[in-house]
């Protein structure tokens, strides 16, 4: 049984704008943005002064400006009553959705635009050393030369010391991610071939235990999402609408070393630990805001950018138990051929990370109406998108649905 | 050779952070901190402590996080922990660094139960999970002196 705000709003335009680093003219996020948005707005079917609420995640790395929102409204020309930047880190892309669901359901609007764009892939050189100064606490943490994967890696030796997970169990992640990657017309490693459980273990150490092919690529590109939301008795007047049927979120900490002072919180527990984390509490709520139950999932997406992640999240979401996600995926619960279909464009690993994005969303939208980019899983109605920022810190969980349930 | 001379009045600034050539971004000692970056020159780990509630906590801690008190003090940590995680590192941030590398960064428990970002040394043992590990000071790869702990 659906609570008050599940299913009371739906997504009813979608538009999306991309730029490649071998374009021969490349776009701009706040370009690629402008045009994304246009675009929802014009799918939609609704005039630039409808939308009443105006959500952008944190503002692009690739285009600085100190009020990012404000920017990209001035492009569009659009006066909203609401409008914001929503930043908890990478969790701000689903946030702007969440957002847009209480804004159109608070009666002082009807329509809210909610837009991530980033082409750091396009525009900046050395990810190393930006994810360091940016991903670390520049007081406690960079002056001793962390990379983000080894931030990461704090996480990754607790939840194999405490849950037995190896790291075979890992790279099974990385070699069903590169099974759907081969298959997606945009993903970054699409020409790249399968990979076994061995490439990723002979790959060479990033930061242990991480290997190479445990990590991330950063996208090779720029990808604005823009999505127009409704409230219920409108959606009905347009076609297709995609029900948001819940939605969660929950934020613990900053830098990772800090998570360490944080207890007596859920779900975290009495004790400091690094192993629990808010998509747990995000995705109870998001379950009990549907009614609807992990079985009940067609298709799921997660924002992982290293391969214990998804172990640590197909968990918190319900797929399988706690500390079992390593025998979940090693049983073939997430093969591209029979299992859970599970980041099916190949998830960060192999389609590629931005720094922040709704692409995820798309794809999820795009199954659930039988229009996938790519492979296109049979019978998709529910989908579940998990998205998260670093370092583990916030995270949004969000489950779409193609039919309205009561 | 050891690099933080501190001015107070810059902090509002930012003092940009360089290993070698490279920028870290910006290191900033704000006023809430000087104690834990003055401690360091006298080669000392210093930590807050609540008097009300008698814990520790890490030195960026502003209120007791159990009563919510903003009478916090700075006591010096006796310097004994345990390994809490850790992980070696083997493509470096920056050209600086990689002249380091590999090397072990982690999360040291300290006895006063307080955990801190840190380097980890084998010496004399191998860096694992709730190894003993004891401080020491040493100017690292960024040129800064730090606070990082011996294993073994
Ligand atoms: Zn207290």
């Amino acid at each position: 049984m659906a609570s008050k705000l599940g299913y009371s709003a739906a997504i009813v335009g979608i538009g999306r704008c991309m730029t490649k680093r071998d374009d021969a003219e490349k776009l701009t996020a706040l370009q690629l943005g402008s045009i994304s948005s246009a675009q929802a707005i014009q799918k939609a079917g609704i005039k630039r002064s409808q939308v009443g609420a105006f959500f952008t995640g944190r503002c692009p790395t690739s285009y600085r400006t100190l009020q990012y929102n404000q920017t990209l409204l001035n492009e569009l020309k659009i006066a909203p009553i609401f409008n914001t930047e929503v930043t908890a880190h990478g969790a701000g892309a689903l946030g702007t959705i969440e957002l847009g669901v209480l804004a159109v359901n608070s009666g002082l609007c009807d329509y809210a635009l909610c837009v991530t764009n980033e082409a750091s892939g396009v525009w900046l050189k050395d990810k190393v050393g930006q994810n360091a100064a940016g991903e670390s606490n520049p007081q406690f943490e960079a002056p001793f030369g962390p990379t983000t994967p080894s931030l990461y890696a704090q996480v990754a030796c607790r939840y194999m010391h405490e849950y037995g997970a190896t790291s075979e169990m890992l790279a099974k992640v990385g070699v069903e991610s590169r099974n759907w990657a081969i298959t997606h017309p945009y993903a970054a490693m699409r020409n790249r071939g399968k990979i076994t459980i061995d490439d990723v273990l002979n790959s060479r150490m990033i930061a242990s235990p991480l290997h190479l092919l445990d990590c991330a690529v950063n996208y090779p590109g720029g990808i604005s999402t823009a999505f127009i939301i409704t409230r219920a008795d409108l959606a009905k007047n347009h076609p297709n609408p995609t029900w948001i049927a819940g939605f969660g979120q929950q934020t613990t900490h900053e830098w990772i070393s800090e998570r360490m002072g944080a207890y007596d919180l859920d779900p975290i527990g009495a004790e400091p630990n690094l192993t629990n984390t808010g998509c747990a509490t995000a995705a109870k709520q998001a379950y009990e805001m549907s009614g609807l139950k992990p079985k009940d999932i067609d298709i799921v997406q997660t924002s992982a950018p290293f391969s214990f992640v998804h172990l640590m999240m197909l968990e918190e979401l319900g797929f399988c138990k706690k500390g079992e996600g390593g025998p979940f995926v090693m049983d073939g619960n997430i093969d591209a051929d029979g299992g859970l279909p599970f980041c099916t464009m190949g998830g960060y690993l192999s389609f590629g990370q931005m720094a922040q994005g709704l692409y995820n969303l798309h794809e999820t939208v795009d199954q659930i109406w039988g229009q996938a980019e790519g492979r296109q899983v049979p019978d998709a109605e529910v989908g579940l998108v998990h998205g998260h920022g670093g370092i583990l810190a916030s995270h949004s969980v969000m489950i779409v649905s193609r039919e309205r349930a009561a | 050779m050891s690099e933080p001379a501190i001015k107070l009045e810059d902090w509002a600034q930012g003092i940009p952070m360089r290993a070698g050539p490279v920028s870290l971004g910006l290191y900033q000692p704000s006023p809430e901190t000087m104690e834990y970056w003055r401690g360091i020159e006298r080669r000392e780990l210093m930590i807050r402590h609540c008097g009300h509630c008698n814990r520790f906590f890490h030195p960026k801690r502003i209120v007791c996080s159990d009563c919510g008190s903003p009478d916090l003090t700075w006591k010096k940590a006796a310097g004994n922990g345990k390994v809490y995680s850790f992980s070696e590192i083997h493509r470096a941030p920056s050209e600086a660094f990689a002249k380091g590398a590999p090397y072990i960064n982690g999360i040291v428990r300290l006895e006063e139960g307080v955990h801190l970002f840190t380097r980890f040394i084998p010496d004399p043992g191998l860096v694992k999970i709730d190894a003993p590990a004891r401080l020491d000071f040493r100017v690292l790869e960024s040129n800064w002196l730090l606070p990082v702990f011996l294993v073994g």
